[in-house]
């Protein structure tokens, strides 16, 4: 690996390794600072989630004193804990449904489109393609303001505001990512070998089905994690094209709460959604090593790149 | 590797004329393009007729009673009235839209470069000096993607609390509590927070991707450590480094939430101005109008990035 | 520039208007829209809508209005529906186990959703985006919904809770608003002060202060203020000695915004909803605009240990400041009609609208069986908040806050959109 301490001819002039100079002059050590940078980047970044998460476990109101420990905000409270709480268990089942049918559409066109634009060439397809990738850049304040604004006015007999709703506003801001990184993979893999299926005879459609399709088979994976990773998570969208509170996901009770009386319940249905998720991610982890139980190393290694 | 030179004819195949030699590999013209029509028809009606309907808005009227939006579709109706009033509060009289709109992007380009050294130090190490602890960092960096954002940011909001443990950890070296909802550095903070993942994961596909041998190298002609990195690792990164800061920035403009949750109406945002005048009565077009106005801010720098890219891939 | 931007005649009469946003059955919407602004914008048909609600008189409490009949209301012997109710509401505005007593006593569920603020909730229900069984609408916003056709007039014999327990002021002859009660009920009553921490100011200074509380530097970064209009705008009236809680006059306008701005740029005033009722009482803020029912309420946020007399709540001595309440109206497209009005009487009785107020919202039910000085005795409200509970008398001395016209919304608007840019 990159690290290894090699003992190798230096440079003329440079001084032996155990003077401290010597150490500081050393090209391959490892850098210090940038060690306690990262390691303290992550704790940054996880450590917030790590205090929510036990904040939920909080016997009192608060989530920012901890006041003993409690299972009471996860099923003890009658009114108020998860179990309980009608509310927060419609936003975490309304979390899911949503998730779950993005995925199912998103993938599968962002698929299909990221293989017809490799082999289409000519402007419309770049104007295709640009109207993929500014949806994807695009700010989803714009997204969830045009979106609300079409199915309130031009489409309002057509669309409730609701579950269908943001559905289609879902799918419309994730398609994206499953082009790009089919995209990506596809632009790695190369026409080899379907050049090679052709020309053993396979039509068309075989050629992809037994193929293209596997090749692919991780970066369709790791875009069906990250687009229901994404779905789980994603607030803009859904706040402005969600109807009735049965439609609301739990990431706009979340943000509700935050603005409102938050209480720890809301931690502990943030901490079973991540769990979701993660499981979701685990679920996407092990068929993939299973896909490419039998595979060779190169292939793997480079789907496992892009997952 | 099969070249196109030799062809294998089947009876009762597809024809192998058309497109034999553009692609290589021979299928109807219309095949590999009709994959896209899915999303091409998606994205037609979910997408760009939507914008048709907030130009309708934006140039449209409201109700008498409600003062709800009235979008006007036919465009030689159109009025540009409440568009010409709101550029004005951008220009002139007061400008109340003028303060949200530099501080946007003040934060926005504060934010991206904190994200941006951050970053790229983070991917950085780990690209290069990881060893055995690759994989683990890596799953942590992954981390927050799967995390929800409203949650992280949620759960520092509780932090920034005035009792909450930022207060009580810098109470330990003899810090009064400070006050940090409402602050422009905490909303800053908050969008590095939220939007660093986004720099940091394409910036270490490309760190991974440069050659070892070509760092070796360097250090063999005689540059220092430092040189090297100036003049080896930093030009070879620069389309990661340009596509991390589009990636993390352009979606900042449009943030609300973040002001939202952690700082006040003195730091509001260009966002908070769109997600104010949707709510409330008579403002339909001028939100329209708003959104009219971000969607050109950010189709510029879109735009010119992608021609970029473009001609940097077309000299390779 | 002549006429206001939001004063422009409309492209559609305001019969097609409403047309389409009841969802009555066109062809395509947006052919509808087509075909009626085939004609050139401004010409429109009949009953020119170029002025709104120009024609309307607006409702004041010396210039009652009668609301006209749009139907007959359901006849006394319909049944009562069983399934689902559904309350379109603020959040959190309703105690859960009254709910629960009703779903108990009716063998129905109650599915509950909630609005932000009334703009967004009137927003939602005028484009029929929410099917409501009970709306909890301003005062300021039923006459427009009945001229718009959306509410249904209530039965009074279902609802005999109303004239049974209710202050005379809202049964005969009825709210200015809304004179024989014909569409709507009230709900709960309240005072628009100042809510501060007694542990940090005194009841005389306090008092003496007044509305320059929120000004005070003692306590920078410590305040809150309303994020809603016209409590926000409102208040800052009152302390220039405005009484006209719905100002037309610019000049007004601008020196309440103006001091709204001070507030919050030299004084690091926050703008917040649960400012009062969550933050006061964990310490986070000393002084804060309230609802009288948010301080009553809010001893159940406070944490562990903290004794309820820590909460104060300052209102003008001779009683005249804001004050307004809040109603609850049937949809006209309602799906239980029968139910809702059951639901409507549920509330209004004795024991469940006090159970409401007294275990859950602060927000004091105009009953004539609620004396003021047995709440204090009961300890339902602490004696230190004494003056957060209402008497009939609050309703003649005090400004009630009713609805503005076209013109003068805009010049509040504007106002408070200068304010939420930052200033």
């Amino acid at each position: 690996m990159s690290d290894a301490t090699l003992t190798r001819e230096r440079p003329i002039a440079v001084a032996p390794a155990h003077t401290a100079t010597g150490w500081f002059r050393n090209p391959w050590r490892k850098p210090r600072f940038l060690q306690a940078v990262t390691i303290g980047y992550l704790a940054w970044s996880i450590l917030p989630v790590i205090i929510a998460i036990v904040f939920s476990f909080n016997n009192g109101r608060s989530r920012s004193t901890w006041q003993g420990f409690s299972l009471r905000w996860w099923y003890q409270d009658p009114f108020d804990s998860v179990w309980h709480d009608p509310a927060l268990r419609t936003a975490m089942f309304q979390t899911l449904r949503l998730s779950t049918l993005t995925v199912l559409l998103a993938v599968p066109l962002g698929t299909a489109f990221a293989i017809g634009i490799d082999r289409w060439h000519g402007r419309p397809a770049s104007t295709a393609n640009f109207f993929m990738l500014f949806s994807f850049v695009m700010p989803e304040i714009i997204l969830g303001v045009s979106l609300f604004l079409l199915f309130t006015n031009l489409l309002e007999s057509a669309v409730r505001l609701g579950t269908t709703a943001q559905f289609l506003g879902l799918v419309t801001f994730q398609m994206s990512y499953p082009v790009i990184i089919v995209r990506a993979r596809l632009l790695s893999i190369g026409p080899e070998y379907e050049e090679a299926a052709m020309d053993l005879g396979a039509p068309p459609s075989q050629s992809l089905r037994r193929v293209l399709l596997p090749l692919l088979g991780p970066a369709i994976l790791a875009s069906a994690a990250l687009v229901f990773a994404d779905s789980v998570d994603d607030f803009v969208t859904v706040r402005y094209l969600s109807g009735p509170a049965s439609s609301e996901p739990l990431s706009v009770k979340i943000y509700s709460a935050a603005r409102a009386s938050p209480t720890p319940a809301v931690n502990a249905a943030a901490t079973i959604m991540l769990i979701t998720t993660l499981g979701a991610i685990a679920l996407a982890w092990f068929v993939f090593r299973r896909i490419t139980r039998n595979r060779g190393e190169a292939v793997s290694a480079a789907g496992l790149a892009e997952f | 590797m099969a070249s196109g030179s030799q062809t294998v004819t089947r009876p009762g195949r597809r024809g192998r004329r058309d497109a034999r030699e553009r692609s290589g590999v021979s299928y109807p013209r219309w095949y590999w393009p009709s994959f896209t029509f899915p999303g091409i028809l998606w994205l037609a009606v979910l997408f760009i007729l939507p914008f048709y309907v907030v130009l309708s808005v934006a140039f449209g009227t409201v109700d008498p009673l409600f003062r709800l939006p009235l979008p006007v579709y036919q465009p030689w109706w159109w009025s540009l009235d409440t568009f010409q009033t709101t550029l004005e509060k951008f220009t002139s009289g007061d400008r109340i839209y003028l303060d949200p709109l530099i501080r946007t992007l003040v934060y926005v380009g504060l934010s991206s470069l904190i994200c941006l050294v951050l970053g790229y130090s983070v991917a950085y190490y780990t690209a290069r000096y990881a060893g055995r602890w690759r994989w683990l960092i890596l799953v942590l960096l992954i981390s927050p993607f799967w995390i929800s954002y409203l949650m992280r940011i949620y759960a520092w909001q509780s932090l920034l609390q005035p009792d909450g443990y930022v207060n009580d950890a810098l109470g330990v070296v003899g810090v009064t509590p400070i006050i940090w909802i409402g602050r422009p550095i905490t909303v800053v903070l908050g969008l590095v927070y939220g939007y660093i993942p986004f720099m940091i994961l394409p910036l270490f596909g490309f760190l991974d991707r440069i050659d070892q041998h070509l760092l070796e190298a360097g250090r063999d002609l005689g540059a220092g450590s430092f040189q090297t990195f100036r003049r080896v690792t930093l030009p070879l990164s620069k389309p990661g480094i340009i596509a991390g800061l589009v990636i993390v920035s352009l979606p900042m403009f449009g943030d609300y939430f973040t002001n939202n949750l952690l700082g006040s109406t003195s730091t509001s945002m260009y966002g908070n101005l769109i997600d104010s005048a949707v709510g409330q009565a008579g403002q339909g077009p001028e939100a329209g109008s708003l959104v009219l106005i971000l969607i050109v801010l950010v189709m510029i720098p879109m735009l010119y990035y992608l021609r970029s890219t473009r001609r940097s891939t077309e000299a390779a | 520039m002549s006429a206001h931007p939001r004063q422009r005649p409309s492209a559609l009469s305001r019969r097609d208007f409403l047309r389409r946003s009841l969802g009555v059955a066109v062809a395509l919407p947006s052919a509808a829209a087509i075909l009626a602004a085939c004609s050139k914008p401004g010409t429109t048909s009949s009953g020119g809508a170029t002025t709104g609600t120009g024609a309307r008189v607006l409702a004041r409490p010396d210039d009652p209005v009668t609301l006209p009949m749009t139907q007959d209301p359901i006849p006394t012997d319909t049944p009562i529906e069983g399934g689902t109710l559904n309350v379109y509401n603020w959040d959190a505005y309703m105690y859960k186990k009254t709910l629960k007593a009703f779903e108990d006593e009716y063998g129905v569920t109650v599915e509950w959703t909630t609005f932000n603020n009334m703009e967004e909730g009137i927003q939602k229900l005028v484009a029929g985006q929410v099917e409501a069984d009970v709306f909890f609408p301003t005062t300021d916003y039923i006459a427009r919904l009945v001229e718009a056709d959306l509410m249904q007039p209530l039965n009074h014999e279902l609802i005999p809770n109303l004239a049974a327990n209710c202050w005379p002021v809202f049964n005969d002859p009825g709210p200015y608003y809304d004179l024989g009660w014909r569409y709507s009920v009230p709900y709960t009553i309240y005072t628009t002060g100042v809510a501060y921490r007694r542990d940090r100011i005194d009841d005389a200074a306090a008092a003496a202060k007044g509305y320059e509380l929120f000004f005070d530097p003692a306590f920078k970064d410590e305040v809150s203020y309303y994020d809603s209009y016209r409590d926000a705008i409102g208040m800052m009236l009152l302390r220039d000695g405005v009484t006209d809680a719905n100002s037309s006059d610019p000049a007004a306008i601008g020196k309440a915004k103006d001091a709204i701005l001070d507030m919050i740029n030299g004084n690091g005033a926050r703008l917040t909803i649960n400012g009062t009722y969550a933050k006061l009482p964990e310490g986070e803020f000393s002084v804060s605009e309230s609802w009288s029912g948010d301080i009553v309420g809010a001893k159940y946020y406070l944490p562990k240990g903290t004794p309820e007399d820590v909460l104060g709540y300052w209102y003008p001595e001779d009683k005249r400041g804001l004050v307004g309440n809040d109603t609850i109206v049937i949809p006209k497209a309602a799906p239980k009609p029968r139910l809702a009005h059951e639901f409507l009487n549920f509330f209004l009785d004795k024991h469940w609208g006090y159970q409401n107020f007294a275990d859950w919202n602060g927000y004091q039910p105009p009953f004539t069986s609620i004396v003021p000085d047995k709440l204090v005795s009961d300890g339902v409200v602490p004696s230190t908040l004494a003056s957060a509970v209402l008497d009939e008398k609050n309703f003649t001395t005090g400004y009630l806050q009713g609805e503005l016209s076209a013109d003068t919304d805009a010049l509040w608007l504007d106002a408070w959109n200068e304010i939420q840019a930052g200033g």
